[in-house]
């Protein structure tokens, strides 16, 4: 009987094999321990055997029949994990094909380049302001000590509404419209439209520009150098050059031009060894901002005392920050507004 | 202005290459916009020719010696000045020309000479090149040394034929009823009285400081010259040669200023360079009426205001060194403070904040220490706008619209089709002076831009088409005062654009859609009130059914809408929405404050009611009603279908709502909702002869 044990088994586990399908594991099943089962029948012969032979081989038995019921359980659970497996297989997507999306909307660029700019000057504290676009020749002009027929007039081609009323040609009259109405310590930026009587690849008849001032009882020329430098590196490189050099403003005394270093040929002025950078022109350095200490006249005008404040005030083309940031070569393209140019931007 | 190097070298010593030099000046002020090699008649003589951008406050360095006194200051080279022919003490002159000054405010200073023995002819080569490197066209030899002393000095010279002053009495005077002059272009010049003339007798002979007149020019024939060296005030030059539109290198140096005591260098280095080159003889003598001498006056140097500009504090030997090397001298010290005379021909130069710039500028920017200032916040109080028109943005971003940037101006024809919302009192604002005929105006509406990128998409083979533009537009009041506000407007044309693979039943967005867009804007406002949607006052421009007016309290503050049918078939376009929204009325509604509501503690229950109602029933009425009821119970009504067709009859339409009943203290019981929904049932059906669906 013992030896008919080790058959079984054996025969069994040559049945069990790895391909067995779902019936085939439920004809075994029957087969080995159905009420006619080949291990139900060894159970019933039980009875034949001598006694004292009985309980060693009952328990060889009962080991052999939880033997065979694990292993048939274990193949049903992975044949259902397979069933499973190949459901899952049969929902399988196409990964590669496109994601679907609604098209978004995008902000435009200038916008883009204003709010960074903006933000820069917020973070440090300044607070925001907007004037006219339409200005009265007092706050655009006069008061920011360009009386009629000053030659600094010239700089800036007009466009005129009336006689005495003009398309803003810069953001300046801000500065006056808020030193107008309050006191300081101020610190101020202000963007907004400007525009100018010019129309060509360089210019727009409106372009943008941001304007900034700060005024305080000891604010010195090194502040001003200080804040735009901070400004220039946050948005532009951290590493970037920055130059300040002399140059003249009506409303500002002393004035400064601030130029960054060119990235094209990093303020080397030549590309590939001997080609002039056509950035830069070959000088290395890009035109950027307007800036200087703001002139006594324009405090006079405001009714402040040149005394006891003093203050700096700067300007910059958002147009010209976006094109050298962008490389975009024509300011046109900003006011054309064609998709394929305004979706190149985040 | 452009000079050349040698010609530089002739007036100060410095080593250093031209590039140095452009490096130099750019950092001390003037700065030079290019410098390029000149070709050398002889080898290994190479020259340059430099660019400079004079700024218009430096109206002394538009001649050569200004820029050589600039780096004499800058370099401590050896400053010099090429050779004159001064005139002998003489009164020889006076007995062939008298000069007398009527305007003395206008023409502080008028001096000439006389040279006889010319001979007319081309110039030397040595001079066409530089003038030529300088952008002066070469004329003849006369004319020729007066621009060339001009480029050296910057002191416009202007040269008479003598033989053609018949009186050769020089008289200084506005033009008063004298009205024309031919200047010397051959352009007869229409004069108002406050014009400044230079006449013979009674004879207009140039206009001054701006261009000579034809008569008196220069010929092939001409024997004695008279040379002209004055000094005019700058305004009054300004405003001649602005209004005639006349841009000379005489007129664009008299504006900026030119040094007044420098007018009888000039004629003398004329002289000896008409003698050099035309073989002209001087007459002894000048004339020299200088009735109003410039006297610069002094300007008093705070040391504690250097530093407290500058932020640096800078030894009193450095400054005072600064100030005597740009030619100023120092007439008096006190132990804080300095007293300095500017040179005559640095007129820039009045305050103590100029002498300060002048410090900074020779010092180098760049020495100039940098640090960040205490910012100290200003009582201004916090500004809403800003976030509030970035979330605008985003908002509209995300619905798929793309910002656009459009030029305010627009023709008078588009303004009278969009009028945007400024009602009937308000006109355009017109440009004196447009850059075209389509640009006459400032635009009423931001739909003609937006219009115009339509037009240019669709070129580009746009499928659709979905933008906004957030900016301004302009009108004249009734008294004529100009008016501005910020708006935000959108066009949809087409289905919105999607990504990924096509869907079958892509369509345009409906009114409907719009309108969500719209109440998309005044939820991400926090508009407080609920808008009114009229069909009243809907524009021209617009689908007289498929529009609307937005009010807000009875404000008009939008619309929307699908365009005029008779537009978009002229113009070949689809049907297509656009709105329009006053932003600055929008904002004027938006909280500053929200207060967030505790969530409810009691189950709401929903319960719907159908109703069957006139075709032109608006859905809004049953919801408003309801509203106004204020009932405890009912916590909100919405509108959630519509169906025309069978089984409803032709002329009707069914309208289904759903209630939302709730009780802030207890769960409602079934029986009781039932009973409350009845009776409003009920009323409405009653009120609104509504049919009940059950
Ligand atoms: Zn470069």
């Amino acid at each position: 009987m013992r030896e008919s044990l080790d058959t079984l088994r054996n025969e069994f586990l040559a049945r069990i094999v790895d391909g067995a399908s779902e019936q085939e594991v439920q004809r075994l099943r029957v087969e080995f321990l159905g009420r006619k089962g080949k291990l139900t029948l060894m159970f019933h012969r039980l009875k034949e055997v001598p006694p004292e032979e009985r309980p060693g081989l009952g328990e060889a038995l009962n080991e052999l029949r939880g033997f065979v019921e694990g292993k048939l359980e274990l193949r049903l659970t992975e044949l259902k994990r397979r069933e499973k497996e190949r459901l899952l297989q049969a929902e399988r997507v196409d990964i590669t094909l496109p994601g679907s999306r609604w098209e978004r909307g995008r902000v435009h660029p200038l916008t883009l380049v204003m709010d960074e700019i903006t933000d820069v000057f917020v973070a440090m504290g300044f607070e925001l302001a907007r004037g006219p676009d339409i200005e009265d020749d007092y706050h655009n002009f006069e008061a920011l000590n360009m009386p009629p027929d000053h030659p600094a007039r010239d700089m800036q081609d007009t466009f005129f509404v009336s006689a005495a009323r003009v398309l803003r040609t810069h953001t300046s009259p801000v500065q006056i419209r808020v030193m107008e109405t309050r006191k300081p310590p101020l610190q101020v930026i202000a963007p907004g439209a400007v525009y100018r009587h010019d129309d060509d690849a360089t210019h727009s008849p409106m372009f943008h520009q941001v304007e900034g001032f700060m005024v305080d009882s000891q604010i010195a020329f090194s502040d001003l150098k200080g804040v735009l430098t901070h400004f220039l590196r946050r948005v532009f490189r951290p590493e970037t050059g920055v130059r300040f050099r002399p140059s003249f403003f009506p409303f500002t005394e002393p004035s400064a031009e601030v130029d960054i270093q060119c990235f094209l040929c990093d303020g080397k002025g030549m590309v590939q060894g001997q080609q002039a950078c056509r950035v830069c022109k070959g000088t290395g350095w890009l035109e950027i901002l307007g800036a200087g200490m703001i002139d006594p006249e324009v405090f006079r005008f405001v009714g402040y005392d040149a005394e006891r404040v003093s203050g700096f005030a700067f300007g910059m083309g958002v147009e010209r920050i976006a094109m050298l940031k962008y490389g975009i070569e024509d300011i046109r393209l900003f006011f054309q507004n064609e998709l394929r140019f305004l979706r190149q931007f985040a | 202005m452009n000079f050349t190097l040698s010609w530089l070298r002739e007036f100060v010593d410095f080593r250093g290459s031209a590039q140095g030099l452009a490096r130099t000046l750019t950092m001390a002020g003037l700065e030079v916009e290019s410098s390029r090699p000149l070709p050398s008649m002889q080898e290994g003589q190479e020259d340059w020719v430099m660019e400079v951008a004079v700024t218009p406050n430096r109206g002394d360095c538009l001649g050569i010696l200004g820029v050589a006194r600039e780096v004499a200051a800058l370099t401590g080279g050896h400053l010099r000045l090429p050779p004159a022919l001064p005139a002998a003490r003489s009164s020889g002159i006076d007995r062939l020309v008298d000069v007398r000054i009527l305007s003395p405010d206008l023409c502080p200073r008028y001096s000439a000479r006389m040279v006889l023995g010319v001979r007319v002819a081309g110039a030397p080569d040595w001079m066409k090149r530089r003038l030529e490197a300088c952008g002066i066209r070469s004329i003849n030899n006369v004319v020729d040394v007066t621009n060339y002393v001009m480029l050296e000095t910057g002191q416009p010279l202007h040269a008479f034929d003598a033989d053609r002053l018949p009186t050769k009495r020089i008289v200084v005077r506005q033009a008063g009823e004298i009205q024309k002059l031919t200047t010397l272009d051959g352009v007869e010049r229409a004069l108002v009285p406050g014009d400044l003339l230079i006449c013979d007798g009674a004879a207009p002979i140039a206009l001054a400081g701006v261009m000579g007149g034809s008569d008196s020019e220069v010929q092939w024939d001409t024997h004695a010259v008279l040379l002209e060296s004055a000094h005019f005030d700058p305004a009054c030059i300004r405003r001649t040669a602005k209004r005639l539109a006349i841009h000379s290198e005489a007129s664009h140096r008299f504006e900026r200023g030119v040094d007044p005591q420098g007018t009888l260098y000039a004629l003398g280095r004329a002289a000896l360079l008409l003698a050099e080159v035309a073989g002209a003889a001087p007459v002894k003598g000048v004339v020299d009426r200088y009735s109003r001498r410039a006297k610069p006056a002094p300007i008093v140097l705070r040391e504690k205001k250097v530093s407290a500009l500058l932020g640096v504090e800078l030894p009193r030997r450095r400054t005072e060194h600064i100030l005597t090397a740009l030619g100023m001298k120092v007439q008096g010290r006190s132990k804080t403070a300095v007293r300095v005379i500017p040179p005559s021909y640095r007129s820039d130069l009045t305050r103590e904040e100029d002498l300060i710039e002048e410090i900074a500028r020779l010092t180098g920017y760049e020495n100039i220490p940098s640090r960040l200032p205490l910012v100290r916040p200003a009582g201004g109080g916090s500004n809403h706008r800003p976030a509030r028109e970035r979330k605008l943005r985003a908002f509209l971003l995300g619905e798929g619209l793309t910002e656009m940037i459009n030029l305010p101006f627009t023709s008078a024809e588009m303004n009278r089709r969009f009028r945007g919302l400024w009602g009937d009192k308000r006109s355009p604002v017109a440009i004196v002076n447009p850059l075209g005929q389509d640009r006459t105006e400032l635009r009423l509406s931001l739909i003609p831009g937006l219009l115009d990128n339509l037009r240019t998409n669709l070129a580009q083979k746009a499928r659709s088409f979905h933008c906004f533009d957030f900016a301004k537009v302009f009108a004249l009041d009734a008294r004529g005062a100009a008016e501005e506000k910020q708006q935000v407007a959108g066009l949809l044309y087409g289905a919105r654009e999607r990504k990924g693979l096509r869907w079958k039943d892509e369509t345009p967005p409906t009114f409907l859609e719009v309108k969500g867009i719209i109440e998309g804007i005044f939820e991400v406002l926090g508009i407080g009130p609920e808008p009114a949607w009229s069909n009243s006052g809907v524009g021209s421009f617009l689908h007289p059914a498929k529009a609307a007016v937005i009010r807000l309290e009875n404000r008009d503050v939008g619309y929307l809408g699908e365009i005029q049918p008779d537009f978009c078939e002229a113009a070949e376009l689809e049907p297509f929405q656009v709105f329009e929204l006053d932003f600055e009325a929008l904002a004027e509604y938006a909280p500053r404050q929200l207060t967030a509501r505790p969530l409810p503690r009691f189950p709401a229950v929903a319960r719907d009611l159908a109703v069957v109602v006139d075709d032109a029933f608006p859905a809004q009425r049953i919801v408003r009603w309801m509203k106004d009821l204020n009932h405890a119970l009912v916590e909100g009504v919405e509108v959630f279908d519509q169906y025309r067709g069978s089984p409803i009859p032709e002329g009707k339409k069914s309208l289904a709502y759903t209630i939302s009943y709730r009780a802030e203290d207890r769960t409602l019981t079934d029986s009781e909702v039932n009973q409350l929904h009845q009776q409003l049932a009920a009323r409405v059906a009653e009120l609104f002869g509504a049919q009940l669906r059950m």
